[in-house]
Parts: C-alpha cells; sequence; structure tokens
C-alpha cells in the first residue's frame, strides 16, 4: 500500500504541476508521470473493483471460448495475446486526430479529459461491455440491447452503428484528404500501398496459401521502398506534377477506393492491407512511446488559450465545454469500441478474469496514444499549429485573437518548415494529421540525433503521414463493407433477394449507397470554405458518444437485472455525463446563434448570400442539423427505454431476467 | 477471482495444449503474431480439429471461412 499511495501521490503532484506551471514551457515528463500513475492506480484498484465486485468474474466459469471452441473465431487465447488483438482492433486514427485538434485549448484540458474519462467512462464501458457478451456467447451489442433492454433499444442502437459509420469514414477520409493534397510524396506512398495490398492478397490466398508471415514481410519492405521512392517522385518535374492533386480529385479517388474495397472479395485488398497496417501500428506505438521517453519534449503550447472561454477557436468553433469532450472521443471514450468488445474479442478470451486486462487494460494504452498525439501536437510552436490547422478563411476570422495570444508564425518559417519536412506548403493542412506528423517527425528525428544519426525529418513526417493513412485507409475498407452489410439486410426486409450478400446486383449497389452516402459528407467536408473539421468532427464526436450512452445503457440494464442496481454507478455516472455532453453540443451545433457554431444560423447568415455555392452550402447547414437532431433523438429514444426498463425491473412490475449462457464449470482447472 | 490451481492462461499460443509437445521458438512468435492480427493460421485449426475428433476444413475452405468473417468486422475510428 506504501508503493501504491507513493504511485498516487507521484500523479497527484505532476497534475498540480501541470496546473499551476504558468512558464513559456514546459517538459513532457509532467504530463507522462501525471497519466502513467492515473492509470497504475485505476486499475490496480477501481478495474479489481468492477471485476470482483461489480461483476464477480469467476474463473471456474467455462467461457464461449472454452464451451465453443471451434478453432475459428471461438478459440481461447492466451490473455497477452488477446491484449495485443484487441487494442488494435479498438486504436485507429481517433486518438491521434481528435488530441491535436483539442490541443487548441491549450495542452491541459485534452490530457484531463483523456485520463479522467478513460479510469471512469471509456475503459469502464470497454470492460462492461466484454463482460456483457462474454456471458452471452459473444452476442453483438444490438444484440443485447434488443434481448436486454426491448426491440425499440435494438433498433436505435443499429440505427446508431449505421449513422456512426457513414459519418465516421466520411471524417477519416477528410483527414486522409486533407494531408495528401499537394503532396505528392504522400499519395504516390499512399497510392503504392494498393498494389503492395494486391500482391500480398494473391501471395497468400493463391500463390502460398495462408503464407501470411511471407506476405506481410514482403509487404513491409515494399512499403519502405515506397516511402524512400516517393522522395524521389516529388522531386521529379514530370512524376511530381502527376502525383500533386487537389482535394477534390482526391476525394473521388477515396470514394471511388472505398466502393471497389467494398466489392472486392475480402482477401484481395483488405485483409492484407489489415495485416499491413496492424504491424505497423503495433510498432510505431511502441516506437513512440520509447521515443518520448527517451526524448522527453517540451510542451510549446499554453495549458490554457483564450479559445478554451471565448469559443471561436479557428481550428474548430465551441468552447471547452462541451466540445473538448466532443472532439476528443478515441482515447477517452468511444462507443465505437463497444462494438469489437461484442465482436471477436469476447470469443477468444480464455478466463473471464483475463476480461480485467484485455477490456480496461487495452483502453488505457489507447488513453496513452492520446497522450502522446497530444504532446506530438503541443512540442509544435504554437504559430505553426494554428498555421497549419486553420483554413485561411477560418484565419481571417481569428488573425486578432491569434495575434494578441502571440500564436503568430512568419510566412518564411511556416516555407521552411515545410521545405524541411520535404512538403510544398504546411499552411493550412487542417484534419490533425499533418501536425501530428510534424511532431512526431521531431520527435523520431530528435530520437535518431540522440543515437548518433541523422534528423531524417522529411522521412519521418512521410512516415507519420503512411502510419497514419495505412490504417485510416484500412478503416473506410471495412467500415464501408460493414455497412453494406447493414444496408442489405435491411433492404432485405423490403426485397428478399437483397439481403443474400452473395447476389451481385445487391452488393454493387448497397456499396455504391453506402460509398455515396460518406461520399456526400466528405465532398462537403473538402469544400466547405470553413474546412469539414468545423462541422463534421463534432458530428462525429457527437455520434460516437451517442454509441458510448446506448452501450452504457445497455451496461447499466444488465447490472440492474444482475441485482447489482447498488453498483450501477459505475456505468450511470460515465452514461449522465455522456447525455449532457452530447445534448450540450448536439443543441449548441444546431441552434447556436453564432454563424460559425449553429449550422441553422449558418443558413440563415449564408440565405443572402450572392456567392454561386451558397445555395448547396445552406443546403448542407440544414442537413448536417437534421443529423445531429437525428442523433440526439436517438439518444433520448434509447434512454427512456432504459430508463423505463430499469423503473421496471426495479419497481418489480417485470421479472429481472437476464439472457446469459447458462453455467458450465470450466475444464481448465483440471489440468490443460 | 481465479482458483489458485488453474493456470492462469491458455498455453496453447505457445503450442504446448492438451498434450502437445513444445513447438519450436519460431513457430511458437509466428502462432501469436497470427492470432494477434487477426491472420488464419491453418496448422492450428488442423491441431484444434485432431484434437476435438472432428474432420478439418480443406485449407481453401478455411481460409475461405475466414476472410469471410474478417471482412463482417468493422475497424475502429
Amino acid at each position: 500500500m506504501l508503493v501504491w499511495g507513493g504511485i498516487a501521490g507521484l500523479g497527484a503532484a505532476a497534475f498540480g504541476v501541470l496546473a499551476l506551471y504558468r512558464g513559456e514551457s514546459i517538459n513532457a515528463a509532467w504530463l507522462l508521470t501525471a497519466a502513467l500513475c492515473t492509470y497504475a492506480v485505476c486499475y490496480r484498484f477501481y478495474s479489481r473493483f468492477l471485476a470482483t465486485r461489480v461483476f464477480g468474474l469467476d474463473d471456474r466459469r467455462a467461457t464461449p471460448a472454452e464451451r465453443l471452441d471451434n478453432g475459428r473465431d471461438f478459440v481461447p487465447t492466451n490473455r497477452w495475446v488477446l491484449f495485443g488483438h484487441h487494442f488494435a482492433a479498438i486504436a485507429g486514427p481517433g486518438p491521434l486526430v481528435g488530441p491535436v485538434l483539442a490541443a487548441q485549448f491549450g495542452f491541459l484540458p485534452g490530457p484531463l479529459w483523456l485520463v479522467i474519462g478513460v479510469v471512469l467512462g471509456g475503459a469502464v464501458q470497454d470492460f462492461t461491455i466484454l463482460f456483457c457478451s462474454l456471458r452471452r456467447d459473444g452476442k453483438s451489442l444490438g444484440q443485447m440491447a434488443k434481448d436486454e433492454v426491448n426491440a425499440t433499444g435494438g433498433m436505435a442502437g443499429m440505427l446508431a452503428v449505421l449513422f456512426i459509420i457513414v459519418i465516421l469514414l466520411a471524417v477519416v477520409a477528410l483527414v486522409l484528404v486533407n494531408a495528401l493534397k499537394a503532396s505528392p510524396w504522400g499519395l504516390f506512398t499512399i497510392a503504392c500501398t494498393i498494389p503492395i495490398a494486391l500482391l500480398m492478397g494473391w501471395w497468400m490466398k493463391q500463390w502460398r496459401p495462408g503464407s501470411v508471415g511471407e506476405a506481410s514481410l514482403a509487404g513491409a519492405v515494399l512499403l519502405v521502398l515506397a516511402l524512400v521512392g516517393g522522395g524521389y517522385v516529388a522531386g521529379h518535374p514530370g512524376l511530381g506534377g502527376a502525383f500533386t492533386q487537389s482535394g477534390v480529385s482526391l476525394t473521388w479517388m477515396v470514394i471511388g477506393y472505398g466502393f471497389l474495397a467494398s466489392v472486392l472479395p475480402v482477401w484481395m485488398l483488405l485483409a492484407p492491407r489489415d495485416y499491413l497496417s496492424t504491424f505497423l501500428k503495433i510498432t510505431t506505438i511502441l516506437v513512440l512511446a520509447v521515443a518520448i521517453l527517451i526524448v522527453l519534449p517540451q510542451l510549446r503550447m499554453p495549458a490554457l488559450t483564450v479559445f478554451t472561454e471565448l469559443g471561436e477557436g479557428p481550428v474548430f468553433a465551441g468552447k471547452v465545454f462541451p466540445f473538448a469532450f466532443i472532439t476528443i472521443a478515441c482515447g477517452a471514450i468511444s462507443g465505437f469500441h463497444s462494438l469489437v468488445a461484442s465482436g471477436t474479442t469476447p470469443k477468444m478470451i480464455a478466463r473471464e478474469s483475463d476480461a480485467r486486462i484485455i477490456g480496461y487494460g487495452a483502453m488505457l494504452m489507447e488513453s496513452f496514444v492520446g497522450v502522446m498525439a497530444m504532446i506530438a501536437a503541443c512540442i509544435l510552436d504554437p504559430g505553426v499549429y494554428f498555421a497549419m490547422n486553420t483554413t485561411p478563411a477560418a484565419l481571417a476570422q481569428a488573425s486578432q485573437l491569434l495575434q494578441q495570444a502571440g500564436f503568430v508564425v512568419s510566412p518564411a518559417a511556416m516555407q521552411q518548415l515545410a521545405a524541411r519536412m520535404g512538403e510544398q506548403t504546411l499552411v493550412a493542412r487542417s484534419g490533425g494529421a499533418p501536425s501530428f506528423a510534424v511532431g512526431m517527425a521531431q520527435i523520431f528525428s530528435s530520437l535518431t540525433q540522440v543515437l548518433g544519426g541523422r534528423a531524417f525529418e522529411a522521412l519521418w513526417y512521410h512516415f507519420a503521414i503512411m502510419f497514419e493513412a495505412l490504417f485510416i485507409l484500412t478503416t473506410i475498407d471495412a467500415g464501408t463493407r460493414v455497412g453494406r452489410f447493414m444496408l442489405q439486410e435491411l433492404l432485405g426486409h423490403v426485397w428478399p433477394r437483397f439481403g443474400q450478400t452473395s447476389w451481385y446486383p445487391s452488393v454493387l449497389l448497397t456499396s455504391a449507397g453506402m460509398a455515396a452516402g460518406w461520399g456526400y459528407f466528405l465532398y462537403q467536408g473538402v469544400t466547405d470554405p470553413l474546412g469539414g473539421v468545423n462541422s463534421l468532427w463534432p458530428l462525429f464526436g457527437i455520434s460516437n458518444q451517442l454509441l458510448g450512452a446506448v452501450a452504457l445503457s445497455v451496461g447499466t440494464t444488465i447490472l440492474i437485472k444482475m441485482g447489482r442496481a447498488r453498483f450501477a454507478w459505475v456505468t450511470l455516472a460515465p452514461l449522465a455525463w455522456l447525455v449532457t455532453v452530447t445534448m450540450t453540443a448536439g443543441w449548441e451545433k444546431v441552434f447556436s446563434p453564432d454563424p460559425k457554431l449553429g449550422f441553422l444560423a449558418q443558413a440563415a447568415a449564408l440565405a443572402g448570400s450572392a456567392a454561386p455555392n451558397a445555395g448547396r452550402l445552406i443546403f448542407n447547414a440544414h442537413l448536417d442539423a437534421g443529423i445531429a437532431l437525428l442523433f440526439m433523438g436517438v439518444v433520448a429514444v434509447l434512454v427512456v427505454t432504459s430508463v423505463w426498463e430499469w423503473w421496471l425491473v426495479l419497481s418489480r412490475r417485470k421479472p429481472p431476467v437476464v439472457h446469459e449462457a447458462p453455467y458450465v464449470e470450466t475444464g481448465y482447472a483440471t489440468g490443460d | 477471482m481465479s482458483r489458485p490451481d488453474m493456470p492462469q492462461g491458455t498455453e496453447r499460443e505457445g503450442g504446448r495444449g492438451k498434450g502437445e509437445g513444445a513447438q519450436p521458438l519460431p513457430t511458437r512468435v509466428t502462432r501469436v503474431l497470427r492470432r494477434i492480427i487477426g491472420a488464419p493460421d491453418y496448422a492450428a485449426y488442423v491441431e484444434h480439429c485432431r484434437r476435438a475428433g472432428r474432420p478439418p476444413l480443406s485449407e481453401r475452405e478455411y481460409l475461405a471461412d475466414c476472410f469471410e468473417r474478417k471482412g463482417q468486422v468493422a475497424r475502429c475510428c
């Protein structure tokens, strides 16, 4: 207990320094100490409390992986292996991009939410849903909502998933387009990943079936060659021009790619890209963590900026509450994780107690990725950060505030930075990915210099872009395909033939429908004069948190039905917070009188405009308002139906029937 | 939470499950990596079927099944 008291004291001291220090810069070590100590203490005590007292995990109870072991999807798996698998499935571009965008409020609000949000909310949600699914033979969140809440809850859950996929794909594709526009090096490298993935697919399916290791190794070597070759292409007069594309043309390419990836067989493109990106993701994150711990860079962003209170930030509009909590979803609490926690993972858990490290622990790891992204953004000069993340229109609106705060940078300095990174320009490269890449390049080049090598800043910058782009494309591949299946299922109720997932007219039409759905929002974002991040990222945050509210409502219902109502606060507290944040942010995004913030005010401000695209912008603002209201409506329906169900059970008007799989004693205790 | 006489994790990743002799280190490492990235592992599947006394699918059928399931799983944001 003395040791744990010391760790807790150290974490509290680090938080104190972060909160009170007001110098020019502060070392990232304080942020890392505060985060790591909090994770350690909460994992040791809070997750143990959840495991033993709240859920009552029982290792004598055989898990679905043991009872239904078929050597394919139900496979008992070592806890550390499954930890890696689960972490790779939950970690995507979200924890890298969200914290970078939220850095406009300063270095303090983002990490506070990342750390406090994860230990009391995000990790609890993941652990709860994993536990619930584990006790129900690996059932999905939608199925559990239907079984344990009611059919309305189940339908709300399914709608939430479909909408979140559309907005998610649009927003991650926007990040990708903003990172690759006017970047021949980046575009060449990412374009090369498509033939590389196709080659890998052919290798492990046709040429040498099952040779995933060989194909992945070949893919990794080719990826490095593509990265290095990108530098040559960018400097070549003819090739450089061919790979320099505008945001709009990249938009059409990404939409076409999403459609093709959804239509092609999984082994051809989706699976090999997924293997490659998973290897790269885990390796890079580990190396980045080690590099930050060795370099311990200085954070140059102040603790709080003027935009926390004023709400007129040039990166996105809105005050720190509620928008910091919407901007950072993945890393603190992400509803999307509940799909993974009720997907493949519960079918692979060997013992119930393993759910603690996998459900709670992997989410802490993702939060740490978010903290690293925040560090990467905050080591940049604030002037550089705002110049990169702001569109010219937004920069003009916020220029006075930026000058007053001293967040200015000369055009010459920006040009010099772009040249060091091997880019034509870094001004107005919004979306978060380029800022993260510059920060990561600076950390990695500091590391290579510490180790006695050269800086290689341009190479590291494009490595970081490739690292982010690879798993954004994986998200687009998989998301379009999953959305296609959902559309086929829905349309199958109207015309049964459409429900056949192998009927090609249905495959083509639903894939096109899905790609057109997210593609429309992507196009809207790319052509938005204020930058699509300002409108799309909050919508994504709201939809993701909405799914979190769905998951926590289902978790609370199950706890109450299990006779654990006295512990229901563990899920009720984060649920109440999420509902408050989602509703407040949604209300402000729709009804705020500020045209930079409110969709309806934006439409009204454009009403008299003679601009040629005013009509389209007005339509988009109304559409975004409708989507936000729809999200809020779905949250309201689900919360009300859940509360009704709790009241029925607690007032004994309805028997507390849980739909758990029957208890079976494990066979592992007698020797494996 | 857990009984002291229980092994704290399955040992099958290392190829030591249910009467198997220890697998060579490269095989064990490959199996762990395959499992982490969610890649198919036909050899492990055949071993499983042999232990369970069930006829295994052919390698092509097994791979087709694995890829089919992979295509139905969303990657997180």
